[in-house]
Order: C-alpha cells, then sequence, then structure tokens
C-alpha cells in the first residue's frame, strides 16, 4: 500500500510539471484582463421594489417586517408546525435545538427550521449573500426543512460586481449566494420546489 | 455508429422528438427573457470572452497562483496529465481515508475520466446525487444534456425506474411524488457517505478558493456532511480575480436555465475544521486544445448549455446520438480534438447556422470552428463514397455556369412532371417528411433578366 502511495506521489509531482510544461509551449501571446466599466451596468431602479419581485421569481417568500418586535410571531405563523429550531439571529428567540461549531453536522437530519442573518441582498437575482459567520455549521442553511433568513431593507446591492466589493474583505472559509428554496426540473422539465436542499425560504426584511 | 445514424434511431419515435425539440427551445426562449433583462448583456459576454482569452494566455501562472493560495488555506492540490492518474488520484485519496461511499454532484469531467466505473470497480459506492444524474444513474446511461442529463427521459420511464429501484409506487410519473421520493433516498445517502466528490465551476487564482454552482444544493449536503470533499477541475476553470465572478456568475444561470442565478452558489476557500478538501487539477487533453490556434477558444467554455438548447440539430436528434461525453455545437468541437477517427462525424451535425455562437455567453465563435473541423476531416479521414463522389460532382457542376443552368432546367422539370416515387425516392432525404417547393415562373436568372428588360 504504501509504494502504491508512494507511487502515485510521483506521478503527481509528474503531473505537474508536464501540465505546466504543456501550457507553456502551446500558450498564445498574453492578452490583457479586460477592465470592468460598472458604469455600463448602473441602473436608476428602485432596489428594494426590485429585490421583492426578483426573490418572489426564484421561488423565495419575502415579507417586510414593520417592527423587529414582531420578528417571533411573525414566524411561528409562517411556520406554526416546527419544533426543532436552530435560531442563529439574536433578534429572535424560537431556538429549541442549541448547535456550536463542535456539533455533528449529521445531528442536524431532523432540523425543521433554520434563522439565520444574511449580510446584504442583490437586487438583480433576488439572491442573499450568507457566510459561516452567521451559522457555525456549513449543512445548516441546506439541510434544514426551512429556512428564514432575516435581511435590513438597508443592506441592497444592485448586483453582483457591487456584490463582490462588499465581500472582498471578508474572513475567506465559506459562503454563498443563496436565491430561493432547492430547486429541480429534471422530470420532463417540470419545476419542482425542494430537491435535496431546503423546501422553502423565507426573507423576513427589518 | 455515425451521429446521423443514432439520431435516425431517436427520430423513431417522433411524439418524443418533437417533445425534446419544444423543452429545449422553452429553456432557450426563457435564456432570452433573462438575459433581455440585464443592461449590458453584450458588454457582460465581452468581459468574459475578454478574461478567459487572458486566463489561456496566462494558464501556467493562474494555475501556480491559484496552487499556493489553495494550500495556504489547508486545502490539498493535486495534478492530473490523464483521466487515469485523475482516477487513480481520486481513489488514493478515498483509500488513505478508508472511503467505502461516496456521494458526487454533477461534474462533467468525471464523466470524461469515467470515475464512476473505475471506482465501482475498486469496491467503492458512488451515488450521483443531482436528480437527473441519479436517474440516468439508475438506468445506466450517460447524460444526453451537460445541465438536464436526463431531458431524453419522459416522467413514465423515471417513474419505472423509481419503482424497480427506490420500490415507490405507480404515480403515472407524478414530477412531486417522485422528487419527493428522490430526496429521501438521497438524504440517506448523504447521511451514510464518507466522502464527497464535487465538480468545480470556477476556480480563483487570486484567493485559492472555488465555487461551485447548484439548484438542488446537493453539492453541498456531500461537501458538508462528509469528512473529506474532492473537487475535480479542468485546467480551464481558473479565473484571475474573485471580482471576475460577478461577470460569469451573471451569465450563467442566465445562459443555461433562465434563472437570474443558480439556487446555490457556494465559495469554498477553507476546509471546515476535522474535514479534508482536496482539489485534482486535469488536463486530460486539455494543453493540446490549447495549441490548436483555431480552437484554443473552445476552452472558454463555462458548461452553460445555451448551444444545445439552441441547435437545431441537438434538439431533434438528442444527446446521446453524439456519442461523446459533451453532446452539442460545444461538444462538437472538443471531442474532434481527443479523437478525430471516433468524433468525425460531429462537426456535420449541424447546419452551420450560426445560433450557437450567438447565445454563447463567453463568445466562442462554434459554428466557424465546426466547419473549419470539417476541413481538417475531410482530408485526414476517410469520407463515405457516396457523400466524396456527390460533393465533387456539385463542386463542378456550381464551378460552371452553363452546366448548372442546364442541371437547374433538369431538376425543375423532374419535379415539376416525374411521378412522385422517383420524386420522394431514397435519395431526398429532404422529401422524407415534408413537400418540396412548388417550382414557378423558371429561375431567378431569368426572373432578373425580365425585370431589367421591363425597366
Amino acid at each position: 500500500m504504501v509504494t502504491l502511495i508512494n507511487g502515485i506521489k510521483t506521478e503527481i509531482k509528474m503531473g505537474r510539471e508536464s501540465i505546466l510544461n504543456s501550457i507553456k509551449r502551446h500558450k498564445p501571446a498574453l492578452v490583457l484582463v479586460p477592465e470592468i466599466n460598472l458604469n455600463l451596468f448602473s441602473e436608476d431602479i428602485d432596489l428594494l421594489e426590485t429585490f421583492k419581485h426578483n426573490v418572489e421569481l426564484v421561488g423565495g417568500n419575502i415579507k417586510d417586517l414593520e417592527h423587529l418586535n414582531d420578528l417571533n410571531s411573525v414566524i411561528k405563523k409562517l411556520y406554526p408546525k416546527a419544533e426543532r429550531i436552530v435560531d442563529e439571529v439574536s433578534a429572535s428567540n424560537l431556538g429549541t435545538v442549541l448547535i456550536t461549531k463542535e456539533t455533528d453536522p449529521h445531528t442536524l437530519e431532523n432540523v425543521d427550521l433554520a434563522i439565520i442573518k444574511a449580510e446584504f441582498g442583490i437586487v438583480e437575482n433576488g439572491s442573499v449573500w450568507i457566510s459561516e459567520d452567521q451559522f457555525p455549521i456549513r449543512v445548516l442553511p441546506f439541510i434544514t426543512n426551512d429556512l428564514v433568513i432575516i435581511l435590513s431593507k438597508k443592506d441592497l446591492c444592485l448586483h453582483m460586481h457591487d456584490a463582490y466589493k462588499i465581500i472582498s474583505d471578508r474572513k475567506r472559509t465559506f459562503g454563498l449566494f443563496i436565491s430561493g428554496p432547492s430547486k429541480t426540473a429534471d422530470i420532463e422539465q417540470c419545476l419542482v420546489i425542494g430537491a435535496q436542499g431546503a423546501m422553502s425560504l423565507t426573507i423576513l426584511l427589518v | 455508429m455515425s451521429h446521423s445514424d443514432k439520431a435516425e434511431i431517436f427520430n423513431k419515435n417522433e411524439a418524443k422528438v418533437n417533445w425534446h425539440d419544444k423543452a429545449l427551445w422553452f429553456v432557450r426562449e426563457k435564456r432570452d427573457t433573462a438575459a433581455h433583462k440585464v443592461k449590458g448583456w453584450e458588454y457582460l459576454r465581452e468581459l468574459a470572452s475578454g478574461i478567459k482569452a487572458n486566463v489561456l494566455s496566462n494558464l501556467d501562472e493562474y494555475l501556480i497562483e491559484f496552487e499556493a493560495n489553495a494550500q495556504k488555506n489547508g486545502i490539498k492540490v493535486h495534478w492530473a496529465s490523464t483521466a487515469e492518474e485523475h482516477n487513480k488520484i481520486v481513489h488514493s485519496i478515498l483509500s488513505e481515508t478508508n472511503a467505502k461511499k461516496v456521494v458526487k454532484s454533477k461534474s462533467m469531467l468525471t464523466e470524461e475520466c469515467h470515475l464512476n466505473p473505475y471506482l465501482e470497480n475498486k469496491g467503492i459506492e458512488v451515488i450521483d446525487t443531482d436528480l437527473g444524474e441519479r436517474i440516468v444513474q439508475l438506468a445506466k446511461e450517460a447524460p444526453s444534456h451537460i445541465v438536464l442529463p436526463a431531458i431524453h427521459k419522459t416522467k413514465e420511464e423515471v417513474d419505472e425506474l423509481f419503482q424497480k429501484h427506490l420500490g415507490t409506487k405507480p404515480s403515472k410519473g407524478n414530477p412531486e411524488y417522485l422528487t419527493n421520493e428522490a430526496r429521501k433516498h438521497l438524504r440517506d445517502k448523504f447521511l451514510k457517505a464518507d466522502a464527497a466528490i464535487t465538480g468545480v465551476n470556477f476556480a480563483i487564482a487570486e484567493t485559492g478558493g472555488f465555487v461551485v454552482c447548484t439548484n438542488e444544493g446537493n453539492a453541498d449536503m456531500g461537501a458538508h456532511l462528509t469528512k473529506v470533499h474532492i473537487a475535480c477541475m479542468g485546467i480551464e476553470k481558473i479565473i484571475p480575480k474573485e471580482s471576475h465572478l460577478g461577470v460569469f456568475l451573471r451569465l450563467l444561470a442566465r445562459s443555461a436555465t433562465g434563472q437570474p442565478i443558480t439556487t446555490y452558489s457556494s465559495h469554498f476557500n477553507k476546509p471546515a475544521s476535522g474535514t479534508e478538501m482536496h482539489i485534482v487539477i486535469v488536463d486530460n487533453g486539455r494543453t493540446e486544445q490549447l495549441s490548436r490556434e483555431d480552437f484554443r477558444s473552445s476552452l472558454h467554455c463555462i458548461r452553460c448549455g445555451a448551444c444545445m438548447n439552441t441547435c437545431p440539430i441537438y434538439r431533434r436528434s438528442g444527446g446521446h446520438s453524439y456519442n461523446a461525453t459533451i453532446p452539442g455545437p460545444i461538444g462538437s468541437i472538443l471531442s474532434p480534438g481527443k479523437d478525430l477517427t471516433k468524433h468525425s462525424s460531429l462537426p456535420f451535425a449541424s447546419t452551420l447556422c450560426g445560433s450557437c455562437t450567438n447565445v454563447c455567453p463567453v463568445k466562442i465563435n462554434i459554428h466557424e470552428q465546426l466547419y473549419k473541423w470539417r476541413q481538417i476531416i475531410v482530408k485526414d479521414v476517410k469520407q463515405p463514397f457516396i457523400k466524396k463522389t456527390t460533393l465533387k460532382i456539385v463542386g463542378k457542376v456550381l464551378a460552371q455556369p452553363k452546366l448548372y443552368a442546364i442541371f437547374g432546367k433538369s431538376a425543375r422539370w423532374l419535379i415539376t412532371y416525374a411521378p412522385r416515387f422517383m420524386v420522394y425516392s431514397r435519395l431526398n432525404t429532404w422529401g422524407k417528411s415534408r413537400e418540396l417547393p412548388k417550382i414557378e415562373n423558371g429561375n431567378f436568372d431569368q426572373w432578373y433578366k425580365n425585370r431589367n428588360k421591363n425597366g
């Protein structure tokens, strides 16, 4: 076994050198990277209204909260049957399952609802950026049956170019743009909500 | 078997072909709607093409930069020149961690390397977790489309497959019921898996991170529930900077399915504590394609599938007719570079209408490359006798105006006066399912002369 693994390790090194040499031999003369002129993408649109529209377009629910105090009652009303709840937002206190960085991700198998905070929303596609800073276990937003994301109305950007500016200084571990619930159209192109990830996604604007 | 032979088999079921044709055209229309909503769409395509051209011209440096940054973040980087090396590396990682059960999300590269049979032969269970891929895996078939792997299957066929393999109840092909049953089945597989394999949509040189896009959430379910995550990528998946993702993520899903973005666009930069993250960088013929000036830009491809959805030949012949890992127009310019003889019929599976080039988000001149491959193929690969002779005759006729006029005249006479069984004989493939146009008032030449006379 050891020799086999060693054998492969030599090959890996050969693979690296041979690939890089082959590229050197075959690549064309240097072509410069284009500068991105963001002015060509600027639009004067109502950010909040367009964002709401696009969240619904991608199959998500979106609700504007009048008071932050309503958070608990609104979520309870939306998901009355949820019992096993992971709540990672300080403004609500509905959590029944406590998790830490040490929690075995497999134990989240039966979580009914997860509540997490988004850092910001992207208007052009109705997605939000969430990262490991907001949930200690990476699998949480995927394995939970339903997902509620809290987003501040002020934290909206127009398009993906602005989004990457906002996250450029982050601590890079794991994060994602999430738009709507998990979905598939793999059976005769019929759209079905709820594939392998969360069955529903509700964005609550505060 | 050539593309046209296989297409003939696919065309036996006319109702299915018509459905396939319309379903894919509908996806193409959704792409148009999504694209038209974006201000500066054409500029985005230009940027994407320009960034990819820069990538290819500096690919070695970017790969080295990517490797260094990934390693700094605790990701292990491996290099494979060939499919076989790739498979060996993946297997060695799995055996070092004693992984027996693997969940895999969509990766055309692992299809290209035939990773599943390789691992299965070594006693490892590999489960494809994208619903479409799971369907074709259960049917023991290959994906027929890179974004919609089971587009060639009817819901009734899926129903039967699931009854047989997942023990579902007959549902007359109810998509919601079947998807939900697959969800339960796959949940169980995710929870019991030892390792996850995913593809890579984009790898960023500047940060050493990579992005995986799915709609189902299957890549993340696998990657975050297992201790070992192996991500496999072709060398051309590199982009220079993270900010370039802004360009590519705006184009990818809109071009693929008409969604503004995929449900999940996951950015992996560091393994979670107590887990391993590996990246396998694969050549497998890509540097050879890089050496071909005329075909180099085929490596810009971001695998959106838009060229398939729009192609009149793909829509009516189905992905399996191409007998290649990547079917459709883009596959027809990639595959001949790998095996010219085996894939020699593919560049002819096109009308050269150019629709593929028009929708390509990274502006690959697909139809021009198809034409260029044809020129190489007729020189290097023996062509069928009838095709060769016919083209020779046509070439002669078209070069001599007098001969052309005689041919034209006789053809018009024949179509009008010859008996139907002659005009619609086996040689007339056009007439198989269509009527020829009616001949009226002579030819263009006569019409043009008369028009001049009449002033």
